[in-house]
């Protein structure tokens, strides 16, 4: 299934990855996926159809915003882009990653 | 990225359809480019994306949910829009909207205070628990010539209450006006004797102590009493230790045992302050001839109507059989309790119902006549509108917008025009009924109020609004906006004909009412209707025990009244006329001929000598009473004219006997004098076959003086109390009312009636007449052309004008043609409001149409004019 393979992203954390993709500006959904494998050296190795729902989720929940656009091609394409509570929300996720990290490094450099 | 739209446009599957397919085939490229094959490319790319169809179900799903948030939001975006819109369209045009919303809050607010009286009232159960097992419980002598219910004797109740198998209970009551005087002033109290099931018949609890049981019938137990909680505040402060307290009632003691909770009604018209056991065995006293209590029942869960009905008169045949020289001829009547209380009221609330719905469906018409118009101004703005892009569907919501708009704002208004006006309105339910119906403002009347705005919006919406919606925008853009297609003007003229024969209805309505009132107040009472006070005085049996006593104390009180010089003359009658009191006793012509089948109740008063030149009596035949008609002298009488031609059809019956029973040792009287036939229950009340008495030979503690003062009403009032205060100083001070104050009472309500229901016709009238006038000033207006070019061939104006006359009065003859017969089907149910007219009254139906006809013609006659005047030079070229 989508979420299973070896390095998938626990649930939530795809969504802070996407969020801060669109901080850098309005993305259509193959591009986040582009952007993702180039900023990670495709570690994260993500199934690029679970981008999908998630994408949709945010955007019921108001975090992104969706328009269709044309792309350089003139090919259709829905281009997502941070709402002012997706940023809000960015902010918090990230925050929330740094104590989670900070605290797992210290759990395991007890060891 | 040049177009952009908003993403719902797009249906949802197709949206994620294309997104997913577009990353692969981005995917797929990407991986040629790379160097693969095609076949390769495809499927790295499906093993890179993982499941498509998975991810498209979930995404659609969600899909469909932001998609319906959207449309909710963009709802309400145009709804605000629209609003706005509507706004501001009002906002430029004040007077229409002022209008519109003022014709709709009276007609809504009408509606509203006619119906919280209605639904108080009528629609409302009496106070008390399962009220609809509540019946009033009468003898029927409709067989005997007697058409009003008669209230029963205390053995008939007796064997009716005992013998039935309908009746989970059923108990008696009769007025009880004692005097208090123990702990404080002395006070007159009205109350009731019940039987001891009274309360429980009722399903009432007591706030305090207890209230009567049958135990309390025993003459044998302590004699006690139950207080209402209105004259235990009053009297006592609403102080708990009221129980066990001793009040001397009449001179005799009774224990207080209990009070009633607040919101304790009796089914009565009239307040009572004490109840007590009424303490005597059903057999006593004045056995089957007597009828002096009013009984009330409830019906066994199970039991109908119909079945009690039956079941009471198989028992009254019995008991005819078994006592016919009391009994024959004597049925069971049975009416239900909430019919008996609100009775009378229900024709004329119905009626007024009625007339406001009338008045707010002529207010509607009207409303969808001035829309029409509108419309038709507004189709320029309209065809841009649509030409921008806007459908009709979203044209027509943005119309029935700016109506809902209206409607509210109408509404609103109404309901507090409603409000204020079921305080006042209460005022058409007699007294009697508001005091066991309280009059109020509820839930209920709220959701009516709104269901009734919801309703006018519709019915003056809808129709223009799909009108307008309908028209050829863009043909109208490209004509300058001059044309205007022929529907609307022809709708708008037929519009006309129903408020015409709306206000028909009204008018006659409003015309047999005022009628029936007009005649009321020229009614010949048969007696003077001014210039006398009468003033209620009652003696307490513990000191009057006996006749003597009675009269001596009268006759003092009338001298001692007439020698005050505030006074000019001052006589006494046990039962004045106008007031409730209603006393008759059987009598029988000695030696005539059997009366068969006749009642022989006779109504009688007892007098005092000058009484009848007091109140304007005229004697026809005979003489007068004189002081010398007093006790142990022969007994002695006057009869009405209708009594002397019903005893002695054809025959002088001065110096005839009457006897009051055929019982050869019943007393008898001798007729000295005959007196004018009166009104004595109020002008719309039937003439009765009446006897006065001298007081003297039939005195009764509780009279009425009949005083006619010397100057004005204060001093005569003073005087009547001093004399009382130095003839008896126990006694409660008398309640003093002017004649014309009854005589104005009479007719009260009718006149409400007619005033109100003349309001209504007044508004429906003036409606009408605007309609009229719109349809034809803007038929005016759009043959401006026509009437240009006709002019300017020869035309005489005068006939332009009468044209335009003409095609108002077809359309008046039409309204009225159509009102004239919806009156005469619906002037029925106004019968039992009715007063000296017939429902299908000539005059009335001539006047009515004749008015609205004028009224027509007249509102015809300014557009006339303007037809007339056209200049036809410009006529023509403005075109």
């Amino acid at each position: 299934m989508t979420t299973t393979a070896p390095n998938a992203l626990v649930q939530g954390t795809l969504d802070l990855v996407i969020l801060k993709t669109l901080s850098w500006g309005p993305r259509h959904g193959y591009a986040i996926a582009r952007w993702i494998e180039s900023t990670t050296d495709d570690a994260l190795r993500i199934e690029e159809g679970s981008l999908y729902p998630a994408l949709y989720r945010m955007q019921h929940r108001r975090w992104i915003a969706a328009e269709w656009g044309e792309s350089h091609e003139g090919r259709r394409i829905k281009l997502y882009s941070l709402t002012p509570k997706g940023r809000t929300e960015l902010r918090a996720q990230t925050a929330r990653w740094g104590d989670c990290v900070v605290a797992m490094a210290k759990v395991l450099q007890s060891a | 990225m040049t177009r952009r739209g908003p993403l719902w446009r797009i249906p949802p599957d197709r949206g994620v359809d294309d997104e997913l397919a577009g990353h692969m085939a981005e995917l797929i490229k990407k991986y040629m480019a790379d160097g693969l094959d095609e076949t390769s490319a495809r499927a790295k790319a499906a093993e890179r994306f993982g499941d498509v169809s998975t991810v498209r179900d979930e995404c659609s799903e969600i899909a469909h949910h932001i998609e319906d948030d959207m449309r909710k939001i963009e709802y309400a975006q145009e709804l605000r829009q629209d609003v706005a819109y509507a706004l501001r369209s009002f906002r430029r045009a004040p007077g229409f909207t002022l209008i519109a919303i003022l014709t709709l809050a009276i007609g809504i607010g009408a509606n509203t205070a006619i119906f919280s009286v209605v639904r108080s009232t009528l629609l409302r159960p009496l106070p008390y628990p399962n009220a609809e097992q509540l019946v009033q419980v009468w003898s029927d002598h409709r067989q005997r010539g007697r058409e009003q219910p008669e209230w029963m004797t205390p053995p008939d109740f007796a064997d009716w209450r005992d013998q039935n198998h309908t009746f989970s209970s059923m108990a008696a009551y009769q007025g009880w006006f004692p005097d208090l005087t123990s702990g404080g002033d002395p006070e007159s109290l009205a109350g009731f004797l019940v039987s001891g099931d009274f309360f429980k018949t009722l399903g009432a609890a007591p706030a305090l102590g207890r209230l009567l049981t049958t135990a309390d019938d025993d003459p044998g137990v302590e004699p006690v009493v139950v207080l209402s909680h209105a004259f235990w505040e009053r009297r006592f402060g609403g102080d708990s230790s009221v129980l066990r307290r001793v009040l001397t009632l009449d001179g005799l003691p009774y224990t207080v045992v209990g009070v009633l909770p607040k919101d304790f009604r009796t089914p009565m018209p009239v307040a009572a302050d004490v109840f007590r056991a009424t303490r005597r065995p059903a057999n006593a006293g004045c056995g089957r001839g007597c009828v002096v209590l009013r009984v009330i029942g409830r019906l066994m869960p199970n039991a109908t109507f119909a079945e009690a009905q039956s079941d009471l008169s198989d028992i009254a045949s019995r008991i005819a059989k078994e006592y016919p020289a009391s009994n024959d001829k004597v049925g069971a009547w049975l009416i239900p309790l909430h019919e008996q209380v609100t009775g009378t009221t229900k024709a004329a609330l119905l009626a007024l119902t009625g007339a406001v719905a009338l008045v707010l469906l002529i207010g509607c018409v009207n409303l969808a006549s001035l829309l029409l118009v509108r419309g038709a101004g507004r189709e320029r703005e309209l065809s841009v509108r649509a030409a921008l892009g806007a459908g009709s569907g979203r044209i027509v919501r943005q119309l029935l917008t700016e109506n809902a708009v209206l409607a509210l704002a109408g509404g609103a208004l109404g309901l507090l025009i409603g409000i204020g006006g079921s305080n006042t309105l209460g005022v058409l339910v007699p007294a009697g009924v508001r005091r066991v119906q309280e009059i109020h403002f509820d839930g209920g009347v709220l959701a009516f109020t709104a269901g009734i705005t919801l309703l006018a919006g519709a019915i003056f919406g809808l129709l223009p609004a799909l009108q307008t919606a309908r028209g050829n925008f863009m043909g109208t853009l490209r004509n300058g906006g001059r044309e205007m297609g022929p529907r609307g003007g022809t709708l708008r003229g037929r519009l006309v004909v129903p408020q015409l024969a709306l206000a028909v209805v009204l008018l006659v309505g409003a015309g047999l009412l005022l009628r029936s009132f007009l005649l009321m107040e020229r009614v010949d009472f048969g007696y003077r209707t001014e210039g006398v006070l009468f003033a209620t005085v009652g003696l307490p049996q513990s000191r009057y025990p006996d006749a003597a006593r009675i009269v001596g104390a009268m006759d003092g009180l009338l001298a001692r009244i007439r020698a005050n010089p505030s006074v000019r003359s001052a006589e006494l009658v046990d039962e004045a006329p106008l007031t409730a009191g209603d006393q008759d006793i059987t009598a029988i012509a000695v030696g005539e001929p059997a009366q068969g089948d006749h009642n022989n109740s006779i109504w009688y008063r007892a007098v005092t000598a000058g009484y009848m030149n007091e109140m304007h009596l005229h004697i026809v035949a005979g003489r007068t009473f004189t002081d010398a008609d007093r006790a142990g002298g022969a007994m002695v009488g006057i009869v009405n004219e209708q009594a002397a031609r019903r005893y002695w059809p054809g025959k002088d019956p001065i110096g005839r006997q009457l006897a009051t029973s055929e019982a050869p040792d019943a007393s008898k009287l001798t007729v000295v004098g005959v007196v004018n036939n009166a009104r004595q229950d109020g002008p719309n009340q039937p003439y009765k076959s009446e006897l006065f008495i001298p007081f003297s030979q039939l005195p009764s503690r509780g009279v009425t003086l009949v005083v006619e003062p010397s100057r004005d009403i204060a001093a005569a009032t003073t005087a009547i109390r001093s004399a009382l205060k130095a003839t008896d100083a126990f006694v409660p001070a008398p309640h003093v009312v002017t004649i014309e104050s009854l005589v104005g009472d009479t007719t009260e309500l009718p006149k409400m009636y007619a005033t109100l229901v003349g309001v209504f016709a007044a508004m429906a009238m003036l409606l009408a007449a605007l309609g009229v006038y719109g349809v034809m000033a803007y038929t005016v207006s759009q043959r401006r052309r026509e009437i240009g070019v006709r002019l300017a061939l020869g035309a005489e104006p005068s006939a332009i004008r009468r044209a335009v006359l003409v095609q108002g009065g077809m359309l008046a003859l039409l309204g009225v043609g159509i009102g004239l017969a919806a009156a005469l089907l619906l002037g029925r149910a106004l019968r039992a409001l009715l007063f000296g007219v017939s429902a299908f009254d000539a005059p009335t139906f001539v006047i009515a149409p004749l008015l609205l006809g004028a009224m027509t013609l007249l509102a015809s006659w300014i557009p006339a004019q303007r037809a007339m005047r056209v200049d036809p030079i410009i006529a023509i070229r403005d075109e």
